[in-house]
């Protein structure tokens, strides 16, 4: 549409075209409406509102008169050593979190790809933890460590209280991450394996190249679009993630397990520093995105 | 056409105007009119099958007794009472009357959202209770005036649980109310009771700080210090006491269980059945659990609390208070003051196998009995005392962000008494200071 406009027409056609483009333009918008009002109403508003609350000092409190600070949070969360060990752990589980579940899933995935009995019933199964809520999933696992009843503990023969100990209780948490997240990722890899056209095997099959070869030459590069994609949302989603974590040891033992946004409600609900809270949680947004940008740009600029 | 979108935008509008009022609907119930009742919100934490029944049937009888002001039960849990006051006040939605205990108050009071009930308070509620109880609910307003904020009905002594077979097989000297162990007494007899496989005695230390603190006092440690209006940290000698016997207990002796240091305070309850030490200090409330889980034959006693310079323990009170914007406050403290009178609280203690802090409740039958240590856990009210740390702006935050850490590591003996003295005084510090510009 841009591409006819932008080649100047014959006036009296112009005329006639400007007018039919402003009342499409109308009915678009109004046929918009219904969506975004919501979203201008659910998300843009309090997006806005927050990014506001990070330059003042408001507080959830009855007495308090907010201020406007201007940048002084962002002053307080560079010199806050609990802020940095906060982000140094959320940094440790994304990643590691992330690249876990990626290798996990693309071997499940090249699993349910071969030509298995039952695969139908295993790719269903394999999708079952993605049906269950975080909190549920964190329950769940509870049971699992729990340092007495928990079926890990019997397994092993062990005596560890798995969730309240200082050096173990951040492994033992990426592993139910890796576990929460596998199935998506294996979903999506899936079908991102069964798009890879068959015809390229057979010639690779031709030439005598083995698995590995088959796998390294024509698999990756074919699926790299679709396994930047899905790492790159899988990084977000696991930076950003709290409800499985403050179920299953709310921040502790001592704060080992205390994530960027578990840091943030602390602040926010428990010692009510809102407007903290608020940078807090905008210098994640600004983190992840950078990291993000950095990382779909270095990508993008290899494919091409 | 036009028309249209002229109708689409003011249906926004009213749409952002329905949303934008909607915050600032009433606390707790409606305004009545005349010749409704009034209704009121009760938010309560008790979680003890029989301190549930108690609760709810107090409730059904104030109602049926005055149809004028309908009571509501709200269910909430201790888990996570806090976080959601902090969205119920800020949202104008925060119950009448709420159910907390004195160590959250002092927050809430600071921050303007509990009602000051000084001069509301009936004088026979006031008498029943003993001004040191009152002490433990009355905070600075955050502008410098203090006020009282809740009514304090139960409160927790810490005293010892023993496995009777293993005490009375070490041969030790049986303490009294009247002359308790002294903390060498108990570390000597946790000592004596540590042979093939049985520890003398087992320190769950999951939350350690309330519980150290609170025992802290036995030797004067009190942790804060107040000088020309500004809380400091303090770790000196006195403060040290306990926790060097703690973990003397555990490392030098060998005395305590190791296995149980990590567990939450109910969590080694089955190791304690089956005889694999023979003591648990403990809250008294978790008499309970132990009288009805125990299996069959199995004796145990209720020990008195220790002595260290004095038997002083740091008393928190659990609390029922009215929020600043119930638009009822007579009512509900009507109403609390029928739930808290002396027999009523009586019942209340014995469900949730606390302490009451009415006087004509503790001199109730029920719970002065010799039955499951009651007489013991009854007379140990007497050593408690106001817990310093209650009185700290701040405390909160000092107790999770640098209090649980440095002392769950030092008790898995992490670090060393020194280090967490420093940490405990420096990061601390840091933490306070926030709380005092």
């Amino acid at each position: 549409m841009t591409a006819t406009v932008t080649k100047p027409p014959a006036p009296p056609a112009r005329h006639v075209r400007r007018a039919r483009r402003s009342r499409r333009s109308r009915e678009m918008w109004l046929l918009m409406l219904p969506a975004l009002v919501p979203v201008v109403l659910f998300s843009v508003g309090p997006l806005l509102y927050g990014i506001g609350l990070a330059f003042t000092d408001a507080r959830n409190t009855r007495a308090h008169e907010t201020t406007f600070v201007g940048l002084d949070n962002f002053v307080q969360l560079m010199g806050d050593d609990d802020f940095w060990s906060s982000f140094r752990i959320g940094v440790v589980w994304s990643v590691s979190v992330t690249v876990l579940q990626f290798l996990a899933a693309l071997g499940l995935a090249l699993l349910l790809n071969q030509n298995l009995r039952f695969r139908g019933v295993a790719r269903v199964l394999a999708v079952v933890p993605w049906a269950m809520p975080p909190v549920v999933i964190g329950l769940m696992w509870k049971l699992v460590y729990h340092p007495d009843a928990g079926i890990l503990n019997s397994l092993l023969g062990t005596d560890i209280n798995w969730l309240a100990d200082f050096s173990l209780a951040l492994p033992a948490i990426i592993v139910v991450g890796v576990w929460t997240g596998m199935p998506q990722t294996a979903v999506v890899l899936l079908a991102g394996l069964q798009g890879i056209p068959r015809e390229l095997y057979e010639a690779v099959e031709v030439d005598g190249a083995g698995r590995w070869r088959r796998f390294w030459n024509i698999t990756l590069p074919q699926l790299k679009p679709v396994i930047v994609a899905i790492t790159s949302l899988d990084f977000v989603w696991n930076f950003n993630q709290f409800g499985l974590v403050y179920v299953l040891t709310q921040g502790g033992p001592g704060g080992r397990t205390r994530l960027p946004m578990l840091f943030a409600y602390e602040e926010a609900f428990r010692y009510r520093y809102a407007g903290y809270a608020s940078m807090l949680g905008l210098a994640m947004a600004i983190v992840v995105l950078a990291v993000l940008g950095l990382y779909l740009w270095r990508q993008m600029r290899e494919a091409r | 056409m036009r028309m249209k979108s002229a109708l689409a935008a003011a249906a926004v509008v009213a749409l952002a105007a329905a949303c934008g009022s909607g915050g600032s609907g009433g606390s707790g119930g409606e305004a009545a009119k005349p010749g409704e009742p009034v209704k009121l919100n009760f938010l309560s934490l008790a979680w003890q099958k029989e301190s549930l029944a108690a609760n709810k049937q107090l409730v059904e009888e104030w109602n049926k007794a005055n149809p004028g002001i309908q009571v509501t039960y709200v269910q909430g849990s201790w888990d996570n009472v806090n976080d959601q006051l902090v969205t119920q006040f800020a949202g104008g939605t925060a119950p009448d009357v709420i159910h907390n205990d004195s160590p959250a108050l002092s927050g809430f009071a600071a921050d303007g959202y509990l009602l000051d009930l000084s001069d509301k308070l009936p004088a026979e509620l006031k008498s029943d209770i003993p001004q040191q109880s009152w002490d433990t609910v009355t905070f600075d307003d955050g502008k410098g005036k203090q006020g009282v904020y809740g009514v304090p009905f139960l409160q927790e002594s810490q005293v010892i649980i023993a496995n009777k077979k293993l005490l009375d097989a070490a041969g030790v000297r049986l303490p009294t109310t009247e002359q308790p162990w002294t903390w060498d007494e108990f570390s000597a007899a946790a000592k004596k009771m540590t042979k093939d496989g049985t520890f003398g005695v087992a320190w769950p230390m999951k939350s350690p700080v309330n519980k150290t603190l609170n025992l802290a006092l036995n030797f004067g440690g009190t942790f804060f210090q107040t000088a020309e209006g500004k809380t400091t940290v303090k770790v000196g000698p006195e403060e040290k006491q306990v926790l060097q016997r703690i973990h003397d207990q555990l490392y030098k002796d060998k005395s305590a269980d190791p296995a149980a240091l990590g567990q939450g305070t109910a969590d080694p309850l089955p190791a304690f059945y089956k005889g694999k030490f023979a003591m648990l200090p403990a809250g008294v409330y978790l008499r309970q659990q132990v009288a009805e889980q125990a299996p069959d034959g199995f004796e145990w006693v209720t020990l008195p609390p220790l002595k260290g310079t004095t038997t002083q323990q740091g008393a928190v009170s659990q609390t029922l208070s009215i929020a600043q914007d119930s638009k009822h406050p007579d009512e509900a403290m009507k109403f609390i003051s029928f739930f808290l009178n002396g027999p009523n609280q009586a019942k209340l203690a014995k469900g949730d196998w606390l302490l009451p802090t009415s006087v004509k409740a503790a001199a109730d039958p029920s719970i002065t009995t010799k039955e499951n240590g009651w007489d013991v856990a009854t007379a140990s009210a007497k050593a408690l005392v106001v817990a310093p740390f209650l009185k700290v702006n701040g405390f909160d935050e000092w107790k999770s962000k640098v209090a649980t850490p440095v002392l769950q590591e030092y008790y898995a003996n992490k670090i060393t008494i020194d280090e967490a003295a420093k940490r405990l005084v420096e990061d601390g510090n840091q933490v306070l200071e926030r709380y005092q510009r």
